[in-house]
C-alpha cells in the first residue's frame, strides 16, 4: 500500500542527507572547524558559525531522550495510527532527531524507558523520500 | 515633555548587503536565492567586516522572521523583536535597538533583511511569509505525525517524571489549585457548574481521570480555548502621576529564547526563563525570596510548574510543590494565577495579555473591580512577577511590576 502519511517536502540544502537515506544511511551535516555533527541542516555550524560543513554517514545507533503517546492530535493520516509515541532521540554523535518511536506498545507506556539504545531504520515514502523512524532495540 | 535623549549611545558600526542581489539566476531563474540565504550571507558579511563574532549578538531584529535566524545561528539572544509593519520595520528596529541598548539590556543588535522578492517572486517568497521555500526545520520534522502544542508538550512533563521523579499527579495539583482560583474570577470559564459544565471545583482524582491528551497529560492539564481580548498602556512617570488610573511600576524587565523548534530544545525541564528572570531581577534589585505573587503562563500544567522552578520560586524539580503545598492557593503566601490561569480562566492561544490584565489589577488594588472579581481575589502582594512563554517552551519574557 502507498505510504499515506506527510511526507516531508524537501530543500535544496539537503540533498545529501535524503540520498544517504535512499540507500539506508544516515548522513547528517558536519562542520570541517569544531568536527560536531548538527541536525536539522544549517547554512552555518550553529555551534561555531564556521560555514565550512560537510556531510558524513553517522552511526545510526541513539538513546531515547523522551517520548509522549500521542492520544487525540495527529498530523494527516497518523490520526489512523492514533495512539502512537513520538520521542526525541540522542544521535550517539551528539545532537538530536525527532522521530515516531517503533518498538513500543502505546498502550504501555510506563513499559517505556528514557536512556534505551534506539537505531534508525528507513520507510520507503516515494521514489525519492525514505524517511527514518528510530526504533527500540534495547531498554 | 521632551523625549529623552538618547544621542550617542549606540552606534551602527557595519553595514553589508548578501552575496546576491537583484535577479540571481536571471530572468530564467537558473537558480533561486531562498530568504534565508539572503539573510545569512548579509549576517556574515557584516560580522566580518565588522569582526563582530555572530556568538556575541544578544538582539536579533527582523521582520517577522527573529526566532528562525536566531534559531539557525545557534544563538541565544536577549532581545528579539520582529516588528513586522512594512517597509518602514527596518527604521522602526534601529529605534527599538537604540532604546534596548541605552537601558542596558543588551549590547549589540543584528538587524537583519533576506527577502527572495525574485527567485520566489509569486510563489509567496518569506519577506515576512513562506509558503514556495522548504524551512529546513520543518522539513526535518513534518513526518513524524506532531500536531499540536498538547502533543509536543507532554514530551516536558516525561522527562521531567524521569529526571526528578515527579509524577502527573503532582503536576495535577497545580490544574485544582488554579481551578480555586477560577472560581473567585465570575469572568472565568470555569467559574461555576452555571458557567460551564466542567466547571466548579474540581479534584486531583478527576484531572488524573479525564480523557488522555497526550500521554501523560490529561485534559485537565491542558489550557482552555477561548476568545479574549485585552490591552494595556505604558506610560512614561511625567503622564503616569497625572491620570486618575494607578500607576503600576515595572521594575524589571527580560526576554529570551531557547530554541524555535522543539527539536531543538537542549533540555526538556527547562525553558529560557531562567535568563529573562534573572534579567528582571537583576534590573529590579530583586532576588525570588523577594517577590509576593506570580503570574505564570499555564498553557500546561508542566509549563507553569517548570516556569516556577526557572524563576526560582522552587527549587529545579519541585516547582509543582508550590502548589501541592497550598502557597500559590488563595490564603497561602505566594499567589499563583489569581485569575484562574489559562487553565480555568480563559485561553484565547497567545495568553501574556491575560497575563498583564491580571497582574495589573492585583498591583493597582483593582482586583475585585465590580466586574471581574468578587472578595477574596484581591492579594496583599506589593510586587507580581509575570512570566508568558512563547511557542514550544520557546521564548520567555519577564517582567517584574510593583504597587504604587
Amino acid at each position: 500500500m502507498a505510504y499515506d502519511k506527510p511526507i516531508p517536502r524537501q530543500g535544496q540544502h539537503n540533498k545529501p542527507f535524503w540520498e544517504g537515506a535512499k540507500q539506508g544511511k544516515l548522513v547528517l551535516p558536519h562542520c570541517l572547524d569544531c568536527n560536531k555533527v548538527h541536525w536539522y541542516p544549517r547554512l552555518i555550524c550553529p555551534f561555531c558559525h564556521s560555514d565550512r560543513l560537510d556531510w558524513i554517514e553517522v552511526s545510526g545507533e541513539g538513546t531515547l531522550y523522551t517520548f509522549a503517546v500521542q492520544h487525540r492530535l495527529a498530523a494527516g493520516n497518523w490520526a489512523k495510527e492514533l495512539p502512537f509515541v513520538t520521542a526525541f532521540i540522542d544521535l550517539k554523535e551528539g545532537d538530536r532527531m525527532q522521530t515516531v518511536l517503533l518498538g513500543v506498545d502505546p498502550n504501555k507506556p510506563e513499559d517505556i524507558k528514557i536512556g534505551s539504545k534506539v537505531k534508525v531504520e528507513f520507510e520507503q515514502a516515494n521514489d525519492d523520500t525514505f524517511i527514518p523512524f528510530w526504533r527500540v532495540v534495547e531498554s | 515633555m521632551k523625549m529623552p535623549d538618547l544621542s550617542y549611545r549606540a552606534a551602527l558600526v557595519g553595514a553589508c548587503e548578501s552575496d546576491l542581489i537583484g535577479y540571481p539566476g536571471g530572468e530564467e531563474r537558473t537558480i533561486r536565492c531562498t530568504s534565508l540565504q539572503l539573510h545569512i550571507e548579509a549576517i556574515k558579511n557584516v560580522s566580518a567586516y565588522t569582526g563582530i563574532p555572530i556568538s556575541d549578538i544578544d538582539g536579533v531584529f527582523s521582520a517577522g522572521w527573529s526566532s528562525e535566524l536566531a534559531e539557525h545561528l545557534g544563538i541565544h539572544p536577549s532581545y528579539i523583536d520582529t516588528t513586522s509593519v512594512g517597509g518602514c520595520s527596518f527604521q522602526i528596529h534601529v529605534r527599538h535597538a537604540l532604546a534596548a541598548i541605552a537601558s542596558g539590556m543588551i549590547d549589540t543588535a543584528l538587524i537583519s533583511h533576506g527577502e527572495a522578492g525574485w527567485s520566489y517572486r509569486g510563489m509567496g517568497g518569506r519577506g515576512g511569509g513562506g509558503r514556495g521555500e522548504v524551512s529546513p526545520a520543518e522539513e526535518a520534522t513534518a513526518a513524524y505525525g506532531i500536531a499540536g502544542a498538547p502533543a509536543q508538550y507532554a514530551h516536558s512533563m516525561v522527562r521531567h517524571n524521569h529526571v526528578y521523579g515527579t509524577t502527573p499527579e503532582d503536576f495535577a495539583h497545580i490544574s485544582v489549585v488554579t481551578r480555586q482560583w477560577a472560581m473567585k474570577n465570575p469572568r472565568a470559564l470555569m467559574y461555576s457548574k452555571e458557567t460551564n459544565p466542567f466547571g466548579g471545583e474540581i479534584t486531583i482524582e478527576d484531572v488524573l481521570n479525564a480523557r488522555l491528551i497526550a500521554w501523560p497529560m490529561t485534559l485537565y492539564h491542558c489550557c482552555l480555548v477561548t476568545d479574549h481580548g485585552g490591552a494595556v498602556i505604558l506610560a512614561r512617570p511625567e503622564i503616569a502621576r497625572t491620570l486618575k488610573s494607578k500607576p503600576v511600576w515595572v521594575v524589571g524587565a527580560g526576554e529570551s529564547m531557547g530554541h524555535s523548534n522543539m527539536v531543538e530544545m537542549a533540555d526538556f525541564t527547562a525553558t529560557s526563563a531562567h535568563r529573562s528572570a534573572k534579567m528582571a531581577y537583576e534590573m529590579a534589585g530583586l532576588s525570588p525570596n523577594d517577590i509576593e505573587m506570580a503570574m505564570i503562563y499555564d498553557s500546561f500544567t508542566i509549563t507553569a510548574g517548570i516556569t516556577a522552578e526557572m524563576l526560582g520560586l522552587a527549587p529545579r524539580g519541585r516547582g509543582y510543590t508550590l502548589w501541592k503545598e497550598g502557597h500559590a492557593a488563595p490564603g497561602g503566601r505566594l499567589p499563583i494565577n489569581t485569575n484562574g490561569g489559562g487553565l480555568s480562566f480563559n485561553h484565547s492561544g497567545m495568553y501574556g495579555m491575560q497575563l498583564l490584565v491580571e497582574a495589573y489589577r492585583q498591583m493597582s488594588g483593582t482586583a475585585e473591580d465590580g466586574v471581574n472579581g468578587d472578595p477574596g481575589k484581591q492579594t496583599e502582594a506589593s510586587n507580581c512577577i509575570v512570566n508568558g512563554t512563547g511557542g514550544t517552551l520557546s521564548t520567555t519574557g519577564t517582567l517584574i511590576l510593583e504597587r504604587d
